[in-house]
């Protein structure tokens, strides 16, 4: 019993420790900006991330840097700058599909794909080594032991490789 | 280069390329059919060829003694059919 | 030249038709035993003459149309939009493929090229080639069809011939643009060569597995192309785009990207095929997936279906493409409904602790990451018809679904080389997995230990603890790869008491193939490693005036100058940086911007310093226009050049491989006898 508690006890640690850690994330404002410039495109139609873009004269992301880094001293969350810029430039203006509505669908399907796929492999090889087939018994004649024998001294079984 | 000249070259490739695919050419490979004995041997070279990484990963220790056993006499069998089937078709 | 060009083309299409039709009108009358007025197997020699012939045809195409960028031949609109005066010689060559038209005439001679090859080798097995050369003229004829017709590359200008041409795009005019598309070409047209030969074997019921070991050179050296072509296209990216990266997940790298997946699966799979004549079936559909992706690649890129950097190439033709992809399925499904009973299975797979089955799981993450890439690519088209509305899949979600995917293949590529095949018991290698095992945890140690710090920063950013498993997993995977190095050579060691070293090439020369391989997945977990360096990326922006400083990582860059300057292509403006380390001077950049007279387009050129810990990487972003001041960037980027590193490594390991191995001496076979009984009873009719 003592035993067990000190198991749970050891496991809440753990937890904490984990919890401890996640929350700990880099506060620091431009290690977030960083962050936020790559969840955007510009909207230029370069096809390049915010962050990214180096277009000499790009008429569209320095405007956008500005209204991010805007966003960000008047103290609004990660969300909020997200909801604004799509609201503003459309929803293409964001780097990845967000977790709402159908476009959950972008994010879930790749892993039910690859869970399906995993456990079929994994079903299909079980079934395949159980019904494995045994080869009949080869008859014990003179000749097949000559040529077991043949065999493996060309396949150099005694010693060579 | 003018037009005239890269018709002229043009039609000139074009009888070459012609009188270089229907030449009447005696000495075509002809399409044989793989013979079942081809075929036996390939078998063969393979099984020599799986019997041998047989061994040797055994020696490199990837196998428990009565697996390699096992295995080797299910390959060696395998192998003593097929060169069975090979002596009778070479005989013939 | 346009004339001469144009017939080139016209007689190569009339060549690769007629080596369609004989070549089926042949393989039929040889397969149904018909009489005909001529003999079906001189007829068939004729259409792989003409097959060669289409080689010399579509060459002087191909050279008509490089003549005429030499030249400055600015009546043919292709040359008046690719090319210009002063652009330089090797760029004018570049031409061919810069553009739509040319980068289809270069598609063309490469398959012309292959086929060329093809159809010389073929006494190594006459009918299998007779076979292959028919369906590889069918690929053939589609492609002549779309430079005929639907986009043409020797098109005359309407009205006056401009005086010059409007000059190759900017960011193409760099060395490796010259030979990275021709490359990556290499690897998409090469494809054709296994497809062809695993759709006519399994048309013709080819018996036995030998054709996969006729087919292995190609499939090796086609994958090489890609393979090298695709790294090319990152280095390229990286030298020239100047973000500071060199994978952006846009459409064109994803469209060379799936091809690669499916086609590394395939020759990974198709080793249990010839070894213990399994999974058949997949490895034709495997095969045939990967001719159809690179078919598709071509057209979302060119059809405009997706949005993409690289939409240098759009037009009509994707409808010609849609229709190839639709004709190519029937056909495939076709043949393998008729022939299916022929792919049956020799054996089985017998354990999960196997080669086999290592392979296989290889095969379902590869083709999981296929799936990812292409669902990625798509998944803004179904948005759009689903919700109305278009959505970006960019960076973030590829970084977030692919890299656990990829981590989880690089434990395989770990894996599988220690399982043997057949099977055995887990106990059995166990412990063949304890130095490996060890090797993973001394890594995450020694990256918590002098890593960075807090620690929790490790757990709570992602791309740290991706970083933190890749660096692990590739430790592990190293030192996995390499006691099979060791424990095969030490087994040859003892048997001819040779020196290890020597042991070690023995072993190489008598098993080219497997230890290539291991070499390539030695190659592969140093890009991986090289990837994850990207985690520790650090970047900074600055004006800089005369004498003003900025510091990234360990560096401290002072501006000593800036300035201009010009020529007849680009005027150009560059910064003079030192670059200090410890207070001590140690090398100059001088990263620059130029804008190129021909088409008015600005161009970076990056300035690189790389060392094997990280790239400081240079980037002129601009000028002040107030104060007249550069504006640079700098970029400290981790573990850089371990990627570049890792791909000489597996272009080592695939030549490697492509050596046959030294056979012992007791495996001589003997010659084959000519005998007349027939593998399968295939045929109706003699032969």
């Amino acid at each position: 019993m003592i035993r067990n508690r000190k198991w749970i006890k050891g496991v809440q640690a753990a937890a904490l420790a984990i919890a401890v850690c996640f929350s700990i994330g880099a506060t620091d404002a431009t290690a977030r900006y960083e962050k936020l410039n790559h969840q955007f495109m510009c909207s230029c139609g370069c096809g390049q991330v915010l962050g990214e873009c180096n277009h000499v004269g790009c008429p569209a992301s320095p405007v956008q840097l500005a209204e991010l880094k805007a966003d960000m001293t008047n103290g609004m969350g990660d969300k909020e700058i997200m909801d604004s810029f799509a609201a503003k430039y459309g929803a293409t203006v964001l780097a990845a599909p967000t977790t709402t509505g159908f476009n959950l669908v972008a994010w879930i399907a790749p892993f039910a794909v690859f869970l399906a796929a995993l456990l079929g492999t994994i079903l299909l090889v079980r079934h395949w080594s159980v019904g494995r087939k045994q080869l009949g018994e080869p008859s014990n004649t003179p000749e097949m032991d000559a040529l077991r024998e043949r065999i493996r001294r060309e396949t150099g079984s005694e010693g060579s490789y | 280069m003018s037009e005239t000249l890269g018709l002229a070259l043009g039609c000139l490739m074009a009888i070459g390329l012609f009188l270089y695919t229907f030449w009447p050419e005696n000495a075509f490979a002809s399409q044989r059919q793989k013979t079942r004995l081809d075929y036996l041997l390939e078998r063969k070279e393979q099984l020599y060829e799986n019997l041998r990484d047989l061994n040797f990963e055994y020696r490199a220790g990837k196998y428990p003694e009565e697996d390699f056993v096992a295995q080797r006499t299910q390959l060696e069998n395998e192998t003593a059919q097929l060169l069975a089937e090979i002596d009778v078709l070479e005989g013939q | 030249m346009a004339t001469f060009g144009s017939l080139a083309l016209i007689i190569g299409l009339a060549l690769a038709a007629y080596n369609l039709f004989a070549g089926g009108v042949a393989l039929r009358l040889i397969a149904t035993g018909q009489q005909a007025a001529i003999s079906p197997e001189r007829l068939a020699d004729t259409a792989r003459r003409a097959g060669i012939a289409v080689f010399i045809a579509v060459t002087a195409a191909a050279f008509a149309l490089v003549y005429a960028a030499l030249t400055n031949d600015f009546s043919i609109t292709y040359i008046m939009e690719h090319s210009n005066r002063a652009l330089d010689l090797k760029y004018k060559f570049a031409a061919l493929w810069s553009g739509q038209e040319g980068s289809l005439l270069l598609w063309c001679w490469l398959l012309a090229a292959y086929g060329f090859v093809l159809r010389l080798r073929h006494k190594t097995d006459v009918k299998l080639y007779a076979y292959a050369g028919t369906i590889f003229a069918a690929i053939q004829v589609f492609f002549l069809a779309v430079v005929n017709f639907a986009a043409p590359p020797f098109s005359l200008l309407r009205g006056t011939i401009p005086a010059d041409g409007n000059g190759l795009n900017p960011l193409l005019q760099y060395p490796e643009m010259v030979i990275h598309p021709p490359m990556l070409y290499l690897g998409y047209v090469g494809f054709s060569v296994p497809f062809a030969f695993a759709l006519g074997a399994l048309m013709m019921r080819y018996p036995g597995e030998k054709w996969i070991k006729i087919t292995r050179v190609w499939t090796l050296v086609t994958w090489l192309f890609l393979t090298f072509g695709i790294f090319l296209g990152m280095h390229w990216a990286y030298a020239v785009l100047g973000w500071g990266g060199y994978w952006g997940w846009d459409p064109v790298e994803n469209a060379s990207f799936m091809p690669w997946l499916t086609g590394t699966a395939f020759m990974h799979s198709v080793m249990m095929q010839e070894k213990r004549g399994m999974m058949k079936s997949w490895n034709v559909w495997l095969i045939f997936s990967t001719f159809l992706l690179t078919l598709l690649g071509t057209t979302l890129t060119r059809g405009g279906l997706v949005s993409s950097v690289h939409a240098f190439a759009q037009s009509s033709i994707a409808t010609w493409f849609y229709v190839a992809m639709g004709v190519t399925l029937a056909i495939c499904i076709f043949t393998y409904i008729m022939q299916r009973d022929h792919l049956r299975a020799d054996h089985q797979l017998e354990s999960l602790v196997s080669r086999e089955s290592s392979f296989l799981f290889n095969n379902l993450v590869l083709l999981t990451a296929c799936f990812v890439i292409l669902w990625g690519t798509l998944f803004p088209i179904l948005s759009e018809y689903v919700q109305g509305s278009k959505v970006t899949v960019g960076a973030p979600f590829y970084n977030r679904v692919a890299i656990p995917i990829g981590l989880f293949l690089l434990f395989l590529t770990g894996v599988g080389p220690l399982l043997p095949w057949r099977s055995t018991s887990l106990k059995a290698v166990k412990r063949n997995f304890i130095v490996p095992t060890i090797a993973l945890w001394v890594t995450v140690a020694v990256c918590l230990i002098f890593g960075p710090r807090p620690l929790s920063t490790w757990f709570s950013e992602a791309g740290y603890f991706y970083a933190l498993v890749a660096f692990a997993v590739s430790a592990s995977v190293f030192t996995a790869i390499a006691s099979e190095f060791l424990r095969g050579a030490g087994v040859i060691a003892k048997q001819t008491g040779k020196n290890l070293a020597a042991a070690m090439y023995l072993l190489t020369r008598r098993n080219t193939r497997r230890y290539g391989g291991y070499l390539i997945h030695i190659g592969v977990v140093i890009i991986v490693v090289g990837l994850a360096g990207a985690a520790f990326n650090k970047s900074t922006e600055k004006e800089l005036a005369l004498h003003d400083s900025m510091s990234v990582g360990p560096y401290t860059l002072e501006c000593v100058g800036f300035t201009q300057d010009s020529n007849a292509n680009y005027d150009s403006n560059y910064a003079l940086l030192d670059v200090y380390q410890n207070g001590k001077k140690q090398f100059q950049m001088a990263p620059e911007k130029r804008v190129y007279t021909a088409s008015q387009q600005p161009q970076t050129m990056v300035a690189i310093h790389s060392v094997l810990s990280w790239d400081l990487y240079t980037v002129f972003e601009g000028t002040n226009p107030d104060t007249g001041q550069p504006i640079i960037k700098a970029f400290l980027n981790p573990l850089v050049s371990w990627i570049w590193a890792g791909v000489v490594l597996i272009v080592g390991g695939t030549f490697i491989a492509l050596v046959p191995s030294l056979t012992p001496a007791t495996a001589a076979v003997k010659a084959p006898a000519t005998a007349t009984l027939h593998a399968e009873p295939v045929l109706k009719g003699g032969d």
